[in-house]
């Protein structure tokens, strides 16, 4: 028997597509519960998700591979608004916009529902969440708090 | 030809609507229609068109086919103008380009958007809008549905950074509410008083549902010709213009949403001859209270002041030394995107402001923001004498 694990704050229809993505290397490490990212193949540089060429020495050749999955908090806000029909959350959630050591900067909710809340310029630690089967980079506030919703198939 | 001869002849604006109905080319025809017979021209005095319309959400927006669709006969100039909320102000540089160089006489500016759909709201509308793939789909499976997260993000990291307060928001929203009182196009008409304010509910902390603009249906058009002998009697004339696009990269230990826009206001100013003390009245892009605030700094509109300062002092409201968003902006009176503060910088500048008119308002800044604020431009109108 699988056990599936629920998302505790949005609908599986919002599940990122995976194959043929442009994200998808990212997919592929969150799913072996590593946090892979972009850089330069030739000088290294941290890259935007969707960076083609690199902006300090203009190769063309990015490497995806797994970085430390720690960072500090660049912004938050608190959603108060949740979409009938996309967001199953009963509470408000928190967004971050997160500067990691790797020298990238990621969105990310928080792994289960958050007891507290960090500020800006607070640490964080990268976890993963199921959405819909596929892994997502989420900030793991409450490392001991188990997933939220467990559902059997 | 020189670029001062350039003027904006012709206005035309559909009621903006806050309900579902008609598509983006029935709007469209519309506004042009308006447009055409404020400046006293037929299609056949028409030699360029330009149109531009909002990404995303639906699949039915403007575009070139509305040449044929809008009864135009054969044109010099006919493009789909796009950056984002930047467009309407590039809109204005692309015919003004035109008219300088000779390749068209009189080019009709269109933009059009109708988000509001049957069986839903606005935020809605936005929420299930940007799909499942690249950075968006990411992002969207991170919670942040609509534009307001985007933006919410980008306020708490100012306000972090600048010192802004909840109260600056507060004194924006209403201030911004005072002008739209004045204006019978705009869509929300009453007072509202900080304890008002403060009744709207958080949608993204900070940003309350009175923090954020009021998507429409509708559509404006723009009549731009370089012929002094046609047109409405009160010539705009396009005086400079000017465009900053930062190029950012989002990576620790540094900012990804500030600085860039200044300077488009310089080379604005400079073409004009001005300087920001000849400015009578300034009509910003505010699909956010913050973005608002924000703008006025960046744009060195504040003598120095903080926004906050500025804007509680009452400088940016009726009476004030800089009289900001006139029409209510697009806080209080719509969000046609670029086309809401160009609509309302013509009709100052016509003196046609009604109850909000601006007494000898003859300069007008329009500012033009897109994207998570990549995009700059601002214009620098004048009446003709």
């Amino acid at each position: 028997m699988t056990v599936l694990t629920a998302d505790w704050l949005l609908s599986d229809t919002l599940a990122p597509q995976v194959e043929g993505d442009p994200l998808a290397p990212l997919y592929a490490g969150s799913d072996r519960g590593e946090l892979v990212l972009p850089f330069c193949a030739a000088c290294a540089l941290p890259l935007d998700l969707d960076q083609q060429v690199c902006d300090g020495c203009g190769a063309a050749e990015i490497t995806w591979r797994a970085v430390e999955p720690t960072g500090t908090v660049h912004s938050m806000t608190v959603m108060h608004r949740r979409e009938p029909g996309l967001v199953v959350a009963a509470e408000p959630y928190p967004i971050l916009d997160v500067e990691l050591a790797s020298g990238h900067r990621l969105i990310m909710t928080t792994r289960t529902h958050p007891s507290s809340l960090p500020r800006i310029g607070d640490p964080v630690a990268v976890a993963f969440r199921n959405l819909g089967g596929v892994a997502i980079p989420s900030a793991d506030l409450d490392p001991a708090a188990p997933p939220t919703t467990e559902a059997s198939s | 030809m020189t670029a001062s001869d350039v003027a904006l002849v012709g206005l035309g604006m559909t009621a903006m609507s806050l309900s579902p109905g008609r598509a983006p080319q029935e709007l469209a025809r519309e506004a042009l229609g308006l447009a055409l017979a404020d400046a006293g021209v037929t299609h056949g005095d028409v030699d360029g068109l330009l149109v531009g319309s909002s990404q995303g959400i639906r699949p039915d927006r403007l575009g070139v086919a509305f040449a044929a669709q809008g009864g135009f006969s054969d044109l010099r100039l006919l493009e789909h103008v796009e950056i984002k909320g930047a467009t309407t102000i590039a809109m204005i540089q692309r015919a003004a380009l035109a008219i300088e160089t000779g390749v068209a006489r009189t080019v009709v500016c269109v933009f059009a958007d109708a988000p509001l759909v049957a069986g839903k709201g606005a935020g809605s509308a936005y929420a299930h809008s940007g799909g499942q793939s690249g950075v968006r789909g990411l992002e969207r499976a991170s919670g942040m549905l609509g534009s307001v997260p985007t933006y919410a993000l980008l306020a708490q990291r100012w306000m972090h950074l600048s010192g802004a307060t909840a109260d600056d928001l507060c004194a924006m929203a209403t201030t911004t509410r005072a002008w739209a009182l004045g204006n019978p196009a705009a869509v929300v008409r009453t007072p509202l008083d900080a304890e008002g304010y403060l009744a709207s509910p958080l949608i993204a902390e900070p940003l309350r549902r009175l923090d954020c603009a009021r998507p429409v249906n509708g559509a404006v058009a723009v009549v731009v010709s370089g012929d002094t002998g046609l047109g409405h009697p009160v010539r705009v004339r396009v005086r400079g213009s000017g465009r900053e696009h930062p190029v950012r990269h989002r990576r620790a230990g540094a900012e990804s949403w500030f600085g860039g826009g200044r300077r488009a206001v310089d080379d604005a100013l400079a073409a004009a001859g001005m300087s920001r003390s000849d400015l009578d009245v300034a009509e910003l892009y505010d699909p956010f209270s913050v973005v608002t605030l924000m703008l006025l700094e960046e744009y060195g509109l504040t003598d120095g002041r903080t926004a906050g300062e500025f804007v509680r002092a009452g400088e940016t409201g009726p009476g004030g030394r800089l009289p900001t968003n006139t029409g209510g902006g697009q806080l209080s009176g719509f969000y046609l995107q670029g086309m809401t503060p160009l609509a309302e910088a013509v009709i100052q500048l016509r003196g046609d402001g009604g109850e909000r008119q601006v007494a000898g308002a003859s300069t007008a800044l329009v500012g033009g923001i897109g994207g998570r604020l990549d995009h700059h431009a601002a214009l620098l109108l004048e009446r003709a004498a």
